[in-house]
């Protein structure tokens, strides 16, 4: 089914006009609003992280929340140790998070695979946050660290709504490159790797090199997303990277749908907003995300974004340039 | 001393391999790997808490009521919401566990909040002194009920059909089906199996440690551990491999740093993983296309 040229420009007009919209924002908003706002430009980097190794390359890797750690952690003791603006952080953040991927993706080349993967990355993860609170002289252990106060070139890091642009020109840049990437060759052999990696492999596509990219991707993804988040809190803890983070990364990828990107965007918002009413008591967070992903599953494996495609071919996502 | 840590070690061990057995009992009939597995075991110990404590029951028969009930979910759990994904890829079955055991590990907190919870002890004799060695009731009454009930569920699977089935269905579930036997129900049995041994560990670890929320986190890794330490998916391996763990993580803590005992667990999986993927008594897996 080929899309008429008229939907591809009413595709594009909308995909501009989110983000155009989004700047008016902080006019309406108080400050919590302004906060849960940026929470979801976090959320919504880390739901595309995830998609892409459990999605678009359907491997179970549940490193992502240790990334998103190392991506914090780097940020926040290179701004104290090293001096640089928070802004600087950002790029940093994102190659110690693609670091990560790249080691991840080297055990995944190991011939360790879904359950063995999924196994190996979450021991990784509780190492590193075992790591966190008894390398307490880089990391200040369970107290964490604080970010600097200073500002940057007149940016002050505790604005938040100075803090919402920022995040928002991360968030689409970041978002419209990870659609390129799976329109590309590229993002063909990742899904096609999902699919059949042997007969992949016997089409001539390099696999090890499309696993390692997609990880490194993943990884950068949400390195980028814990440069933001350590800005948006302020200070940097172990218990922000524990296992609860998972359940809630899981559930964004799966009510927005696997392998979409406008899902992952979907997912993210959705979730951030949604909580905000159940956060209060202990334990109900974790409910909440876990009947989210057992209905999900259930009710609609494709997530919500199957249910906008159904609506319109505007909502298509293709793995190739129309 | 050595022979201290030995004792201490080997009664965790035996939690260990029974939390691993029961990971692997429904990993092998069903090729379903339960990350929610902890919370099984942390809601077993937490249904005993709360008839002991809450209801006045002797701790034999709370533990039983317990054992049955965690059961009843795990089959409950297997036809409610594994069977209707079973056409699904794999993914999908680890998700399905993982927001189970959140679920579960939620309403645990909802109903206990931050508070953790000293279980009765059991078997409150003194200890007995065996020179320098000190044997405590408990960790006498958990390797010996440990024991029993590995001798009691090898000599199932050895003399009885109910082994034959299981590796029936392991080897081929479509072979099985041919030869009558009903897979689904099969797989219902055997998480509900899985529940009620997990269960068995939390309740015998929780007089002797508290019981928390996120117990169950932390069970799980030992129980990935120690199946990784044995090869995945054989069910010896598992046993030996939770003793082994048991050990190690007493010895470590002992003789190099404390702070080891913590992540014993993470660095046995990933040195074994990626030096000996099958672990150090499993065989070599092979990959069907």
């Amino acid at each position: 089914m080929s899309i008429s040229p008229a939907t591809l420009r009413l595709r594009t007009a909308l995909f501009w006009a989110v983000p155009v919209l989004a700047c008016a924002l902080p006019l309406a908003t108080n400050p919590y609003t302004q906060f849960v706002l940026n929470s979801m430009l976090i959320s919504t980097l880390l739901t595309l992280g995830f998609n892409m190794v459990i999605g678009s390359l359907g491997q179970l890797a549940f490193a992502n929340v240790a990334f998103f750690g190392l991506g914090a952690y780097a940020s926040v003791i290179a701004m104290n140790d090293l001096g640089l603006p928070w802004l600087a952080t950002i790029p940093l953040s994102g190659l110690v998070g693609a670091a990560g991927g790249f080691l991840a993706s080297a055990v995944a080349l190991r011939g360790i695979r879904l359950y063995y993967l999924a196994i190996v990355t979450l021991a990784f993860g509780e190492l590193l946050r075992w790591l966190y609170i008894h390398a307490d002289r880089l990391t200040g252990g369970t107290d964490g660290l604080a970010i600097p106060r200073e500002g940057f070139l007149g940016f002050r890091l505790g604005d938040d709504t100075a803090q919402f642009y920022v995040f928002l020109a991360v968030t689409v840049v970041l978002v419209k490159g990870t659609l390129n990437l799976l329109r590309s060759r590229l993002g063909r052999s990742i899904v096609a790797v999902r699919e059949n990696e042997i007969a992949t492999a016997s089409l001539g596509i390099p696999t090890a090199r499309v696993i390692v990219t997609a990880f490194m991707w993943s990884g950068f993804l949400v390195g980028v997303a814990g440069a933001l988040f350590a800005a948006h809190i302020g200070r940097v803890f172990p218990e922000s990277f524990g296992l609860t983070q998972l359940i809630v990364g899981f559930a964004m990828v799966l009510v927005g749908g696997t392998g979409s990107v406008l899902g992952s965007v979907l997912g993210a918002v959705l979730l951030t907003a949604l909580p905000e009413y159940v956060r209060a008591f202990p334990g109900m967070e974790e409910i909440f995300f876990g009947l989210v992903v057992i209905v999900v599953l259930l009710c609609l494996p494709q997530g919500l974004a199957s249910l906008l495609r159904r609506l319109s071919p505007v909502f298509l996502e293709r793995h190739f340039r129309e | 001393m050595l022979m201290q840590l030995t004792l201490s070690g080997a009664s965790q061990g035996a939690i260990y391999a029974l939390v691993a057995l029961s990971l692997t009992v429904v990993y092998r009939s069903t090729t379903v790997v339960n990350f929610g597995h902890g919370d099984l075991v942390m809601s077993g110990a937490f249904v005993a808490y709360v008839l002991v404590v809450g209801l006045g029951l002797a701790f034999l028969p709370a533990a039983v009521i317990a054992v049955v009930a965690m059961f009843g979910l795990g089959v409950c759990f297997s036809r409610g919401l594994i069977r209707p994904i079973r056409g699904g890829p794999h993914i999908g079955f680890a998700l399905m566990s993982i927001a189970l055991g959140y679920t579960l590990r939620g309403i645990a907190r909802t109903v206990w909040g931050r508070e953790v919870l000293p279980m009765p002890r059991v078997f409150d004799i003194e200890p007995i002194f065996l020179g320098d060695v000190v044997l405590t009731g408990d960790a006498l009454f958990t390797i010996a009920t440990v024991a029993v009930l590995l001798g009691l569920f090898f000599a199932m699977l050895t003399f009885t059909d109910i082994g034959k089935m299981v590796q029936a269905v392991y080897q081929s579930e479509r072979g099985a089906r041919l030869v009558g036997i009903n897979v689904s129900r099969f797989h219902d049995l055997s998480w509900g199996t899985g529940a009620a041994l997990g269960a068995v560990g939390g309740i015998l670890i929780a007089p002797v440690s508290f019981l928390h929320p996120d117990l169950g986190a932390s069970f799980l890794i030992k129980g990935f551990a120690a199946m990784t330490l044995g090869g995945f998916g054989s069910l010896g391996g598992a046993v030996l491999g939770g003793v082994v763990l048991g050990l190690a993580e007493q010895y470590a803590g002992a003789y190099i740093d404390t702070a080891l005992i913590d992540i014993t667990a993470y660095l046995l999986i990933i040195l074994v993983l990626l030096v000996r993927p099958r672990g150090l008594f499993g065989r070599k897996a092979v990959v069907k296309v």
